[in-house]
């Protein structure tokens, strides 16, 4: 695979002018049974941490209050960063007795607003809990602390031939734990499912400061409830993950990825098809983007566009074992789709470096659409005739809205999964408006969801009352289940769960 | 439904540098590309030309000359109707690899496959191999001989234009099946690849 590290770092000199949720957001406010941070919590968490596990300088402090697509920014004054388990249990049972709340932080790279403080919560960073405790070459599990990067963790696992099951962007700053609380897709997950059947264990430190281990990491284990499958998606508020144990599948020894290039939508869909039906088992990966993505990564990043002009674009990726198989497979596929003319023109490659740009121009899109401005940011599950007609419905209906610069899509399509993007110069409360809550609304009505990867977080939890795919009861067993872990609600409060 | 009858499949062989992908680019996009870098794994496209109130779609397969960049490019052979064996007439080496792809042809591509020998850059002054010589070649290993410029545009319409016709002919003479619009709508598979492709590439 060898790809090429993005790294995701963004600098953050004094917030880099983002508004505070506070002001930004003026509906929340904070929960007055929380407990303000003093200097004794301060000094009581040297004691358990060492000066080192404790941030409380003001410039440290605004890379860890701000998220990465710059929507949302805490006021935070203390950073945490512990080293064990044991050191995270002692945090919790502290903050337990203290009533302080906490926010969990992995990588930061969370685009829902979810991992950074509301108002002057704890940060609580996995960033030094990063060792990689064992793999089992045989059963082709890893076992590993939660603030793992996941490009860290899939080059130590190519040494034994395997790979994560999942694959993102993110993936220079982005940490197991992290994915495990966003239940994260990514880029294959068309082939090697979702962390709902790849998290095989978990521990996690509860908001009390009991540690609860599911780290056996039994491929089946029908012993009771199934404790690990809750903390998947809970993004931080019924625990903080401290270790996982993740099913890798083998690393494929023969790799081809095409990119073609389409000139209507319904051609995008009928490419998914055919590669479904001639790639079949050795599809690994289907992404589509459109022009407007691809004229952002070429502009604002300066990446070559690999083939002429197009409405779209796809990434059609194999993961096979045998190069000649792999090979007559996917011109096959190539042969048929320039047969019945879907596709005008494209290239394929099974050289590392090449594949690595292409991916590269598919990873790098919502870099390139945030740089200079202000991004809203939707991520949709869709029925697959639905899936690109809300970029023109959005572009419709803001199109007399000067701020708005575009509207994009992309994302994976194999999985009915939409990026939506409204690109502003600077965030614009109009957008806002017209964007929320018109997309979820619209989304509901086609059959869709308001949350297809990136989570509910703090941006979403005020919808999540009338949006939830799956209705009222299951909000209210969300809350017994919050309650009966977090009392105290200390765990990442004004996240997930809409306001009572 | 698209509106054409014959559908084939060009390929592009031959040592790096030689121009290939020069040449398919100024074929399909009436240019010449400056500073064009070296091409990894395959660039495809598809250009429809005209021959006789017929529309003929030329699906064109450029590939790396570079050995490293070839990976899987054999695959991509198998089911060509037509090879394009590009030399450099100012670059002897180019011409000297000849037998080597010839060998790689007779390994992978099918036996029925329509051969043509290019002998590029015939702009540039500093010639190696005389025109007889690439002829002679041409004519031992029973090929097509042209030469081209992709620089001043010199017989780059003409190659594949008379590769159309050529396949064209050999279609309606029954050496291909028909490319059959009505048996596309019932089953979106194409049946132009060759009989022999077909049964080859799986
Ligand atoms: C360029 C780019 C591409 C992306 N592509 C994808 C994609 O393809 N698919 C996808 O699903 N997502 C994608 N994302 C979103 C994001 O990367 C994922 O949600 C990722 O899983 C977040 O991991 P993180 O470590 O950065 O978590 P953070 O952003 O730090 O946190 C995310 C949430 O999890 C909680 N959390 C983090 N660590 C822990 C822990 N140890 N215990 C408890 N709670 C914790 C946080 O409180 C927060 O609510 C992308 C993001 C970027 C910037
Ligand atoms: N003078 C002259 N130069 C040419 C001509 N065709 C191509 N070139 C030059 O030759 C070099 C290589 O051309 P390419 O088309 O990239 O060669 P290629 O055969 O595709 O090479 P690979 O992709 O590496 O296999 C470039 O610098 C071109 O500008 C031509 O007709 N005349
Ligand atoms: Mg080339």
């Amino acid at each position: 695979m060898g790809r090429v590290a993005i790294s995701l770092a963004r600098r953050y000199y004094s917030g880099g002018g983002v508004a505070l949720t506070a002001d930004r957001y003026p509906w929340v406010t904070r929960a007055p049974h929380l407990s303000r941070i003093e200097d004794k919590h301060v000094a009581a968490f040297e004691r358990l941490l060492g000066p080192s596990g404790v941030i409380t300088e003001e410039e440290q402090l605004d890379g860890y209050n701000t998220d990465w697509l710059k929507m949302v920014r805490g006021q935070s004054k203390v950073v945490l960063r512990p080293k064990t388990v044991e050191e995270v249990s002692a945090v919790m049972r502290s903050c337990s007795e203290g009533k302080l709340a906490v926010c969990p932080q992995g990588g930061n790279t969370g685009l829902v607003g979810g991992s950074v403080p509301v108002f002057d919560e704890i940060v609580l960073s996995m960033s030094l809990m990063n060792n990689i405790i064992k793999v089992d070459p045989v059963g082709g599990n890893v076992w590993c602390e939660a603030g793992c990067v996941l490009e860290a963790v899939n080059t130590h696992l190519e040494k034994f031939g395997l790979m994560m099951p999942y694959d993102l962007g993110a993936k220079g700053s982005c940490q197991v734990g992290g994915n495990v609380s966003t239940c994260a897709g990514g880029l294959r997950l068309v082939r090697y499912g979702s962390l709902n059947a790849n998290l095989l264990g978990v521990q996690a430190v509860l908001a009390n400061g009991d540690i609860l281990d599911c780290m056996s990491g039994h491929r089946k284990d029908n012993t009771g409830y199934h404790l690990r499958q809750l903390f998947l998606g809970a993004e931080g508020t019924l625990g903080i993950v401290t270790g996982a144990v993740i099913s890798c599948p083998t690393l494929p020894t023969s790799v081809s990825l095409a990119c073609l290039g389409l000139d209507d939508f319904s051609k995008v869909l009928t490419t998914l098809r055919t590669s479904k039906r001639i790639l079949c088992e050795t599809l690994s990966s289907c992404e589509v983007m459109d022009d407007t993505c691809m004229d952002a990564v070429a502009n604002k990043l300066g990446l070559k566009p690999p083939l002429g002009s197009h409405k779209f674009y796809m990434l059609v990726e194999t993961h096979a074992s045998n190069p000649q198989h792999d090979g007559d497979k996917m011109d096959a596929f190539l042969q048929e789709l320039l047969a019945c003319g879907d596709v005008e023109d494209g290239t394929v490659a099974s050289e590392p470096s090449k594949m690595n740009a292409l991916w590269q121009i598919r990873e790098r899109i919502t870099e390139a659409l945030s740089r200079d401005g202000y991004l809203y940011k939707y991520d949709l599950s869709l029925p697959h005739e639905k899936f690109y007609e809300i970029v023109h419905v959005m572009r419709n209906r803001l199109r007399g809205v000067k701020a708005a610069k575009t509207v994009s899509g992309f994302g994976h399509v194999g999985d009915g999964n939409l990026h939506l993007n409204v690109e502003a110069d600077a965030f614009d409360q109009e957008i806002l408006e017209m964007c929320e809550p018109f997309i979820f609304d619209w989304t509901q009505k086609n059959g869709g969801s308001i949350s297809a990867e990136h989570g509910i977080g703090f941006k979403k939890a005020k919808f999540m009352g009338k949006y939830a795919a799956t209705g009222k009861a299951s909000l209210s067993t969300m809350r017994a289940i919050k309650t009966a872990l977090d009392p105290n609600g200390i765990l990442n409060p004004y996240k997930v769960l809409p306001p009572a | 439904m698209e509106d054409y009858k014959f559908l084939f499949k060009v390929v592009l062989v031959g040592n790096a540098g030689v121009g290939k992908t020069c040449l398919v680019r100024r074929f399909t996009q009436g240019l010449f590309p400056p500073g064009q870098g070296a091409t990894i794994g395959v660039d495809f496209m598809i250009k429809t030309v005209e021959i006789g109130n017929e529309k003929i779609k030329l699906q064109i397969w450029d590939t790396a000359g570079q050995e490293r960049f070839r990976s899987i490019t054999q695959s991509y052979y198998r089911s060509a109707h037509a090879l394009i064996l590009v030399y450099d007439i100012s670059c002897q080496p180019t011409f000297d690899c000849l037998t080597d792809w010839l060998r790689e042809i007779e390994e992978y591509a099918s036996s029925k496959v329509l051969r043509v020998l290019v002998g590029n850059k015939i702009d540039r002054d500093d010639r190696e191999i005389p025109t007889h010589v690439g002829e002679d070649f041409a004519q031992r290993h029973n090929m097509y001989y042209l030469e081209t410029s992709a620089k001043e545009s010199d017989n780059v319409e003409r190659l594949f234009m008379q590769i159309a016709a050529e396949l064209m002919e050999q279609a309606r003479s029954k050496e291909l099946p028909r490319y059959d619009i009505n048996s596309q709508n019932i089953n979106r598979r194409t049946t132009t690849i060759g009989d022999s492709c077909c049964s080859r590439s799986s």
